[in-house]
């Protein structure tokens, strides 16, 4: 058996060894006394002898110990029993030191693994670092019905970023076998009914080429997957279910397989179940069921459209990955793509009005998947992340400066306990192990604030949808964060105030007076400098948080032309249910009226789509008898929608019930702005429109009325003109889904269930999708921003909370050691106003300087923030003086409490105390 | 608190030495080691307590003794202590260093008394 083990298993027996230890001694001593009667000394003489000769017991007993090699361990155990009764001593300060450790901490740990898991984790598929991403650039600014796929944007610096391409481009890709060991295409299948055991619910799948699941390198939880075989026109209709999915509808995942999941009302044969961990190439999409690319033809409304997707080279529609052949780089994969994809760009450009600029193609590595989340938060994270280190910072500086505070105060305790022969570096190592010991509290806690905001954060982002891809969580990275960051913070703090408190001489410390050690003239310019930190920083959350918080009213504020509150939508897909536009307006008509019926619905409309919250439909509405380039916002409506959205109306009528008919005339209601840019000059009311795209081009719409501007389809942006049409006229062909949009006197989402009631009794294969507020669907509009204003008020109120603690604390410090002076003034006759100035002085310098450092910081911090800012420059003075000024106001409160207590001491009682 | 060890240092091997080289007689208790190192040494090293008890507790640490609760002849529980195999190597190493050492030293102290002279 080693010593070293062996004085481990000792440790365990620790008790019962002292005791032996005791009795050994005791043996010791009764045999030399016994010894020593029997030599014939009298009973009390030896008794006497036997204990001098023995010498100290304690001391032996504790070199004894020694020997036993616990030391280390013991003393550890000593010092953290003598942090803990310190702890427990000032618990205000031990509260507010854990508290603010275990908001940064948390905070910290939050972000960061949040971060971690939308913009640094990889794809959960084989081999991810061999997947290339297919996208193009062109300059172009603007590019017409590309906009709504996640992986097309607008990109400020090189124009217009897309990630779709049309069929023929993707088969292209196909023949670089010598470059790619697999081509796979891909695209979202858009709103779907789903029907398993005649229960029809709202759902979204994938079509996914032949080759997705070999590419990524996926294999099924069950079953098998797609492949080649399934992906053409005329295969069995198969599907594969996502793990979620199956296990939420089947009894076990493997009952699954062979089972029928009704799309639409067709049916598709379960083939396969997708692996648990697998969420397809977008973190942040929810995909219920991956079926075959062509599987659309069967399910898209029109099949001649679906169709012509293979066939038209200008429908640009799918997502296309690959994996890299091995050796093969990224930038020769495109060096060899460029050439022959800028060829057939500039054909199509030739061909098509779309493009005023070639697309160039741009491969972008596929490890991370579509970086539509990437995009959205990865600024906004850096930056918070940022702003938690700052948090953290300041409840480090704040922790430091209290226990300077209290090592102040214990000085003499240390040049006492130094004098005694106690190790300097002993000393040192029991102030870090308190500093330890409150660092490590603060972070157990932080734990469990990091879970509560990732949950709060996970929520926000996926916009209450059930968090699939993006799932944080309690695992060994977070608490090993919390745990190096509690370790780093404790040192952080720990140290300086330990190197100080023993670094003093002892002799000259006992001999100081218990005024003068109360405030040691080092610590207390240590201390001005944090402060004047905790300060600065304060400012610069204040200032952050006053700008998101600005952005978001800007956001909420935009004008809207009609009322929002108090608005309840859902939409019901009459033509997924299989139901004909014959079928589909009378039960539409009919729920409106049992809808507008129910008791707490003040009216109810409807409209193709949603007003705000879901994009929109664009499209040119001309004059009769003129050419526009410029689109409109369409809407298809009822005769109940413009006056549930209590649109005014400016002149002639809106879209009436008549209009719903079946022979009416074909009717349109226009806006201002339609008025102004197309009718200027005009009298509106009278004139037609028509719409140059089938079905109705050769119809024509006679204006009846003109309603005020409301911003519809978009919140931001210019103001479009806007077209409402009866729905019945089906200007985008045959009704297939409508909107209900319901005004109630009360809480709207209190009438779902009627609402449902209704609606099942009325036809229980229609589905009610997307029963919510208009209110938050705008509010998920406006996610991200909500995260940044919240986030960053929190940060500020803390900040702020962290930065009075240590005003106060100092103003106090500053009271007591400057008690006999302030009694002496008093008793010179000084005024009480007088004494409150004297005192407060000092804390104004403090905070003027940390503004003077604050201000250029916060202006030159602001300028991550400037690209997320809306309606608010990132130094906007407002903003700034009012960070300013609740600064200022707090410190003086904060100084004014310990400063009105010291007006008001009592000269002789203070004066006697020395 | 960390006490002045340089005593202890100082008489730590040599008393090593003694403690095992008393135990080679046979297991006794703490008290009759320190008497019979006195009583051999003609009461010229007296050992006390406080580095008795150490040091047998660091050589049980480190294996060479092993300590047992037994009756004391007077009928009391005392606590005997015996030498381990890894104690007797050990003591056979430390005696020969020892012999040389001291017959070094009474060569040294010779010469220099005869010059002396």
């Amino acid at each position: 058996m080693s010593s070293v083990l062996r004085r481990i298993l000792w440790l365990f027996s620790r008790r019962r060894r002292q005791q032996e230890l005791d009795e050994e001694i005791r043996f010791h001593l009764e045999t030399e006394r016994d010894e020593r009667e029997q030599a014939g000394e009298p009973a009390a003489e030896a008794r006497r002898q036997a204990r001098i000769d023995f010498g100290n017991v304690a001391l032996v007993r504790e070199d004894t110990r020694a020997a036993w090699g616990w030391t280390a361990i013991e003393q550890l155990y000593q010092d953290l029993r003598y942090a803990a009764r310190m702890m427990r001593r000032s618990p205000a300060f031990t509260a507010l030191a854990v508290l603010s450790l275990a908001l940064g901490i948390g905070v910290n740990t939050a972000l960061f693994s949040f971060a971690d898991v939308m913009l640094l984790r990889g794809l959960p598929v084989h081999d991810p670092r061999t997947l290339v991403r297919m996208t193009w650039r062109t300059p172009q600014n603007e590019m017409h019905g590309m906009s709504r796929h996640a992986t097309s944007y607008r990109d400020p610096e090189v124009g217009f970023t897309g990630g779709v391409f049309s069929y023929a481009g993707y088969r292209e890709f196909q023949t670089h076998s010598d470059l790619f060991s697999s081509v796979f295409a891909y695209q979202g299948t858009g709103p779907l009914t789903l029907n398993v055991h005649g229960q029809a619910e709202p759902g979204a799948g994938e079509y996914v080429s032949g080759d997705y699941f070999r590419g990524l390198g996926i294999v099924p939880a069950a079953g098998r997957a797609i492949d080649e075989s399934d992906d053409r026109i005329g295969a069995p209709a198969v599907a594969i279910l996502s793990f979620a999915f199956a296990r939420d509808h089947f009894a076990s995942v493997a009952d699954a397989i062979g089972g029928t999941v009704n799309i639409n009302t067709t049916p598709f044969t379960i083939v396969g179940i997708a692996p648990q961990q697998f969420f397809g190439t977008d973190p942040g999409k929810v995909i219920d069921l991956y079926l075959p690319l062509h599987a659309n033809v069967r399910l898209e409304s029109s099949a001649g459209a679906a169709a012509a997707r293979y066939t038209e080279a200008s429908i640009w529609w799918l997502e296309v990955m690959a994996r890299r052949q091995p050796g093969v780089s990224l930038e020769r994969a495109q060096m060899e793509l460029a050439p022959p994809f800028q060829h057939a760009s500039d054909d199509l450009k030739v061909n098509s009005r779309r493009w005023t600029q070639a697309p160039s193609l741009a491969l972008k590595a596929g490890d991370n998947g579509i970086d539509s989340l990437r995009r959205a938060y990865g600024r906004p994270l850096v930056m918070l992340i940022g702003l938690a280190a700052l948090i953290l910072t300041l409840s480090c500086a704040n922790i430091a400066n209290l226990l300077l505070a209290r090592a102040a105060a214990r000085t003499r305790e240390m040049a006492v306990r130094l004098s005694v022969g106690a190790g300097r570096a002993r000393v040192a190592r029991q102030l870090v192990t308190e500093s330890l010991a409150l660092s490590c509290t603060g972070g157990a806690l932080g734990v469990g604030v990091a879970i509560l905001a990732q949950r709060w954060m996970t929520a926000l982002v996926t916009n209450g949808l059930p968090p699939f891809a993006v799932h944080a969580g309690l695992n060994g990275q977070v608490l090993g964060l919390a745990l190096g960051l509690s370790v780093v913070t404790g040192l952080l703090f720990g140290l300086t105030p330990a190197l100080q408190a023993t670094s003093r001489t002892t002799i000259s410390a006992l001999k100081e007076t218990r005024a003068q050690t109360a405030y040691g003239w080092r610590a207390a310019g240590t201390r001005r400098v944090l402060l004047i930190v905790q300060v600065a920083i304060a400012l610069v959350m204040l200032m952050a948080a006053g700008l998101f918080l600005r952005t978001l009213v800007a956001y909420q504020s935009i004008e809207r032309g009609y009322s929002t509150d108090h608005l309840l939508t859902f939409a019901l897909r009459t033509r997924q249910a299989g139901l004909t536009a014959r079928d589909a307006i009378p039960l539409f008509r009919t729920l409106r009226e049992r809808i507008a019926a129910l008791p707490g619905v003040r009216s109810a409309g409807l409209s193709d789509g949603v007003l705000i919250g879901d994009g929109g439909s664009f499209t040119s509405v001309e004059p009769a008898g003129r050419e526009v380039k410029e689109s409109s916002v369409v809407l298809n409506v009822d005769g109940g929608l413009l006056s549930t959205m209590q649109l005014r109306l400016v002149k002639g009528r809106g879209i009436e019930e008549r209009d719903e008919l079946p022979g009416a005339p074909p009717v349109a209601v226009v806006d201002e702005t339609y008025v102004r840019k197309f009718f200027s000059g005009v009298e509106p009311i009278g004139q037609y429109v028509r719409m140059p795209s089938e079905p109705v081009a050769n119809l024509r719409f006679q204006v009846v009325g003109v309603v005020a501007n409301a911003r519809v389809a978009r919140l931001t942006g210019d103001r479009e003109p806007t077209v409402y049409f009866p729905f019945t006229a089906g200007v985008f062909g045959e009704v297939g889904e409508m909107v209900f949009v319901i005004r109630t006197a009360g809480d709207p989402l209190s009438l779902s269930s009627a609402i449902r009631t209704l609606v099942h009794e009325a036809d229980p294969k229609v589905p009610i999708a997307r029963l919510v507020t208009q209110d938050s669907l705008i509010e998920g509009m406006f996610n991200r921003e909500i995260l940044l204003a919240r986030l960053c008020t929190a940060f500020a109120c803390l900040a702020l909370a962290i930065a009075v603690v240590g005003l106060y604390g100092t103003v106090l410090q500053d009271v007591s050691r400057r008690r006999s002076e302030i009694g002496i003034r008093i008793a010179l006759g000084a005024q009480r106003g007088q004494i409150v100035v004297i005192v407060l002085r000092e804390l104004l310098v403090v905070v003027a300087i940390g503004l003077l450092v604050g201000v250029p910081a916060a202006l030159t911090a602001t300028r991550i923030a400037e690209a997320l800012l809306f309606g608010v420059t990132r130094s906007d003075p407002i903003t700034l003086a009012l960070s300013i000024g609740v600064i200022v106001s707090t410190a003086m409160v904060a100084g004014f409490v310990p400063a009105r207590a010291a007006s008001q001491l009592n000269p002789t009682v203070a004066l006697r105390v020395e | 608190m960390a006490r002045p060890r340089s005593r202890v240092d100082l008489l730590q091997g040599t008393l090593d030495v003694l403690i095992l080289r008393t135990l080679s007689a046979g297991p006794t208790h703490g008290h009759d080691i320190a008497k019979s190192i006195r009583r051999r040494s003609e009461d010229v090293l007296n050992v006390e307590a406080g580095s008795l008890y150490p040091a047998l507790h660091r050589l049980e640490a480190r294996g060479w003794v092993e300590a047992s609760w037994a009756l004391s002849d007077k009928g009391k529980r005392a606590r005997y202590y015996r030498l381990t195999p890894a104690g007797r190597r050990h003591l056979a190493g430390e005696e020969s260093k020892w012999e040389t050492f001291s017959r070094a030293m009474r060569l040294v102290l010779n010469a220099a008394a005869q010059e002396g002279e």
